[in-house]
C-alpha cells in the first residue's frame, strides 16, 4: 500500500496530464456533442436547442450521405490497399535485411509519410491529369484509352483511395517490421525443417501471427481514412484551369457547414456520428481480431 | 503595518508592471495592423498603400495576409467570433459583411470615413449601398468582379469569324465552330470553356451570369423574401446550354483544361470571366490575341470592401486610414494597370490604362440599358449556391437530358425543392 506521501505524489504528478487531457482531448468531445443539440450560426448570440433535429435532417440530407458513402468507400479501400500491400512489402524488406539495401528500402518506403500532404497532393494532382499527367501518356502509350481520373465519379474516387494508400503505406510497413523483427524464429526453423515453402510460411504463420500488428495497423488505417480532407480538397481545388470533380467527405462537409454556410450545430451533429461510426468499426475489428487467436 | 506596508509596495509593483506591460502591449498594438484578403494578387497593391501611409504612421507595420479566398471567408468566420486581437481590415464581398454586421461583429466605421463613402464624388449609390446596412456605413468600397467574354481573335478568324458573338443562340454557334478536335472528333481546343467542376458556389455563380443573359435568375425577391427563380423558360434555357455543349455538341468536356490557364495556353477560344484576368494574361501570355466583350444582357457585380475589426481606438483609426488610402487615384490606376480588378471610386482619370488596355473598354464603356445583378446578402447565400452547384455538376455530364427538356426541368424542380427549403429554414422563404 503506497504511503500517503507516495500517494499525494503520485496524484499531483497525474493530476495536471489529466487535466491537459481532459481540456484539449475530453472537452472539445464533450462540447461537440452537446453543441449537436443546438442549432447555431456561429455569430449569433442566439443558439436554441433543437434536441434531435440536426440528427433527423442529417439522415436526410443527400449531401451528407454522398460524404458518408464516399468517406466509408475511401476509409475502407485505403484499408483494403495498405494492409495486404504493407504485409507483403515488410515481409519482402525483412528478408532482405542483409542487404546493405536494407536502410533505402526501409526510407523509400516511409517517405510518402513524412512529405507534407499539400504538395504530395498537388504532385498527385498532375500525375492524374486527363491531358498533361502522365499516367495517361503511360496508358495510352501501351495502346490504352486516357482516362478522366480527376472527373469521373468512380476514377476520382480511386485517385484518393491511392494518395490515401500511397501515404499510410510507409507507416504500416515501420509496424509490421516491427512485428516480423518479434516472431519467434524457431517456429519458421520448424516450419522449414517440415518442408513448408516461403511463400506458405508467410501466409500460414507470418499473418495469423501478425494478427495483433493488423488489427493495429487496421484500426489506425480506418481511423485516417474516415478523417480524410486534404487529398480530396487538394484534387477537387480551384485552382485556375484544372479544377477537378469535388469528392465530398464528411470533414469537408462538416467545414463548409460551419465557417461557410454557418451551421455550427448541425457541423457537430455530423461530427458525433463520425465518431460513433469510427468507435463502432473500431470495436468491431478489436472484437473480431480478438475472437480468433489475437492477443 | 510593515506587512501591509509590504503587501502595498509588492501590490503598487504588480500594478505598475501591468500597467507598462498594458501600456507597452497598446503602443504595439498602435503601431501595428493586419490586412486580411482573398486575393493573394492583391499583396502588391496593399503593399504599396502601406508603403504611402509611412509619412503620416512612420512607426505603423502593416502585415499583408492574403490567401485563397474560400479559405479566407473561413478564417474570417472564426477570426470575428473568436475576436481580433490586432486592428484587422477584412477584404469582404458586400453579401458576405453583412452577417458579420447584424451580429453586432463589425462596428460602423468612424464619421469621417462615413463622410467619405457617402461623398457622391467618390462613389456611385449601388457601391454606397452595398457598404451601408440600416443606414450606417461599415465598411469603404474598393472593387468589384464584374463578367465579360474574353475571345481569342485569332481562333475566331481562322474559323472565319467576324467580332464576338452578341447573342446566347451566337454562343453555341460560336463554340461549334471554334472548337477543334481530334481525328476521333473529341475536342481538343473547347469552343468555349464552361465551369463544369471544382468546389464551393463557383459553378452555380457562373450559371447564374449565363441565366441572367437569357433574362432569368438563379433567385427571385418577392415582398421581403425569395425563393429559388430558375424553374422557367430562362433557366430550362440556360441548362439546355450547358447540357448540350458537354453532352451533345461536345463543343467542351469536363476534363478539358478550362478557364483563364486555358485560354492563356490557347486551349479554349471563349470564356466568361472578371477583368483580373487582362491583369494575369500580360503577366502569363503578354502575346496572346484577344479581345473581350460585353455579354448580351448584362453581368454580375460583385463589389467588394474593406472593412475593421478588432485592435485598439488607436490601431483601428490607422486601419480606417489605410482603408481610405487604398482608395487614392494612384493606388487605384496601379491596381486597375497591374491587377486587373474593377476600382468602385468614381472621379479617377482611368483613360490611360483603358486606352493602354482596351480589353478593358468592355468593363467600363457600359451602355445604359446593361443590366447588372449581385448576390443577395442573405444568410444562406453560399449553402443555396453550393447546394444547387452539387446538382448542375452531376447533370452537366447527363448525356440521357439531351433534347429532354422535360428531364432538365425534374432536375431544376428538385434543386428548387432544396433551394426553397433552405430558404424557409432561414425564415426568408417568400410566401
Amino acid at each position: 500500500m503506497l504511503s500517503r506521501k507516495r500517494f499525494w505524489f503520485a496524484i499531483v504528478a497525474i493530476v495536471p496530464t489529466l487535466l491537459i487531457f481532459g481540456w484539449v482531448r475530453m472537452f472539445p468531445i464533450v462540447e461537440t456533442l452537446r453543441l449537436s443539440f443546438f442549432q447555431w450560426n456561429l455569430l449569433s448570440k442566439n443558439k436554441p436547442f433543437v434536441g434531435l433535429e440536426n440528427f433527423i435532417e442529417l439522415f436526410q440530407d443527400d449531401q451528407f450521405l454522398t460524404a458518408l458513402t464516399n468517406t466509408a468507400i475511401i476509409a475502407f479501400g485505403a484499408m483494403a490497399v495498405t494492409i495486404p500491400a504493407s504485409m507483403v512489402l515488410a515481409a519482402v524488406i525483412y528478408h532482405r535485411t542483409k542487404s546493405r539495401f536494407a536502410g533505402f528500402y526501409e526510407t523509400a518506403v516511409f517517405i510518402p509519410h513524412v512529405v507534407s500532404l499539400v504538395p504530395a497532393a498537388m504532385a498527385w494532382k498532375w500525375i492524374f491529369d486527363a491531358k498533361l499527367g502522365p499516367l495517361n501518356a503511360v496508358i495510352v502509350a501501351l495502346g490504352g484509352e486516357a482516362q478522366p481520373w480527376l472527373f469521373d465519379p468512380v476514377l476520382s474516387l480511386i485517385c484518393i483511395i491511392l494518395l490515401v494508400s500511397w501515404q499510410t503505406l510507409g507507416y504500416a510497413v515501420l509496424i509490421y517490421l516491427v512485428g516480423f523483427r518479434n516472431l519467434p524464429k524457431t517456429v519458421y526453423e520448424a516450419a522449414k525443417l517440415d518442408g513448408a515453402s516461403g511463400i506458405q510460411s508467410f501466409i500460414f504463420m507470418s499473418v495469423p501471427l501478425l494478427k495483433p500488428i493488423t488489427l493495429y495497423v487496421s484500426v489506425v488505417t480506418l481511423i485516417s481514412g474516415f478523417n480524410v480532407y486534404a487529398q480530396a480538397y487538394v484534387l477537387a481545388s480551384d485552382t485556375q484551369g484544372a479544377p477537378g470533380r469535388l469528392v465530398r467527405v464528411l470533414v469537408m462537409d462538416m467545414l463548409e457547414n460551419s465557417f461557410q454556410n454557418f451551421r455550427v450545430g448541425y457541423a457537430a451533429a455530423e461530427a458525433v456520428v463520425l465518431l460513433v461510426i469510427v468507435l463502432f468499426l473500431t470495436a468491431i475489428q478489436f472484437s473480431l481480431l480478438r475472437q480468433k487467436g489475437g492477443r | 503595518m510593515t506587512l501591509s506596508l509590504r503587501t502595498r509596495t509588492l501590490s503598487n509593483a504588480a500594478r505598475l508592471s501591468l500597467g507598462l506591460l498594458l501600456t507597452g502591449s497598446v503602443t504595439v498594438q498602435a503601431q501595428e495592423i493586419v490586412i486580411w484578403g482573398g486575393f493573394p494578387e492583391l499583396t502588391e497593391y496593399y503593399e504599396r498603400v502601406a508603403e504611402s501611409l509611412s509619412d503620416k504612421y512612420p512607426d505603423l507595420t502593416v502585415n499583408v495576409e492574403p490567401i485563397g479566398l474560400r479559405d479566407h471567408e473561413k478564417r474570417v468566420a472564426l477570426g470575428l467570433s473568436s475576436g481580433l486581437e490586432d486592428a484587422t481590415v477584412l477584404e469582404l464581398i458586400g453579401s458576405t459583411a453583412n452577417r458579420y454586421i447584424v451580429n453586432e461583429l463589425i462596428q460602423p466605421a468612424p464619421a469621417d470615413v462615413a463622410d467619405f463613402v457617402n461623398d457622391s464624388a467618390n462613389f456611385e449609390p449601388f457601391f454606397q449601398e452595398t457598404a451601408t446596412v440600416d443606414g450606417s456605413v461599415y465598411g469603404v468600397p474598393v472593387f468589384r468582379g464584374q463578367g465579360a467574354l474574353f475571345y481569342n481573335t485569332d481562333m475566331l478568324a481562322a474559323a472565319g469569324l467576324e467580332g464576338p458573338p452578341m447573342t446566347m443562340e451566337e454562343y453555341d454557334e460560336y463554340a461549334a465552330k471554334l472548337t477543334q478536335r481530334d481525328a476521333d472528333g473529341n475536342p481538343t481546343v473547347s469552343g468555349w470553356s464552361l465551369r463544369l467542376s471544382g468546389g464551393g458556389g463557383g459553378i452555380a455563380e457562373k450559371f447564374w451570369i449565363n441565366l441572367h443573359q437569357y433574362g432569368g435568375t438563379v433567385l427571385e425577391k418577392a415582398g421581403d423574401g425569395y425563393k429559388a427563380g430558375y424553374v422557367s423558360d430562362e433557366g430550362l434555357a440556360a441548362f439546355r446550354q450547358y447540357v448540350n455543349a458537354v453532352s451533345g455538341d461536345k463543343t467542351v468536356t469536363v476534363d478539358m483544361p478550362a478557364d483563364a490557364e486555358a485560354f492563356q495556353r490557347e486551349q479554349t477560344a471563349m470564356f466568361i470571366r472578371e477583368s483580373w484576368v487582362i491583369g494575369d494574361t500580360a503577366k502569363k501570355a503578354p502575346d496572346l490575341n484577344y479581345k473581350t466583350a460585353l455579354l448580351p444582357r448584362g453581368s454580375i457585380a460583385l463589389p467588394v470592401n474593406l472593412y475593421v475589426a478588432g485592435g485598439s481606438d488607436e490601431a483601428q483609426q490607422a486601419a480606417w486610414d489605410f482603408a481610405i488610402a487604398a482608395n487614392q487615384p494612384e493606388h487605384l490606376v496601379w491596381m486597375l494597370d497591374n491587377v486587373g480588378w474593377l476600382p468602385n471610386r468614381s472621379g479617377v482619370d482611368y483613360s490611360g490604362v483603358v486606352s493602354a488596355k482596351p480589353q478593358f473598354s468592355a468593363f467600363v464603356d457600359l451602355p445604359d440599358d446593361y443590366e447588372f445583378f449581385t448576390l443577395p446578402s442573405i444568410e444562406p447565400i453560399n449553402e443555396i449556391l453550393t447546394r444547387f452547384a452539387a446538382k448542375l455538376v452531376d447533370s452537366y455530364g447527363d448525356e440521357s437530358l439531351v433534347d429532354n427538356d422535360a428531364a432538365i426541368m425534374a432536375v431544376l424542380e428538385s434543386a428548387a425543392e432544396e433551394t426553397n427549403k433552405i430558404l424557409d429554414r432561414a425564415g426568408i422563404l417568400a410566401k
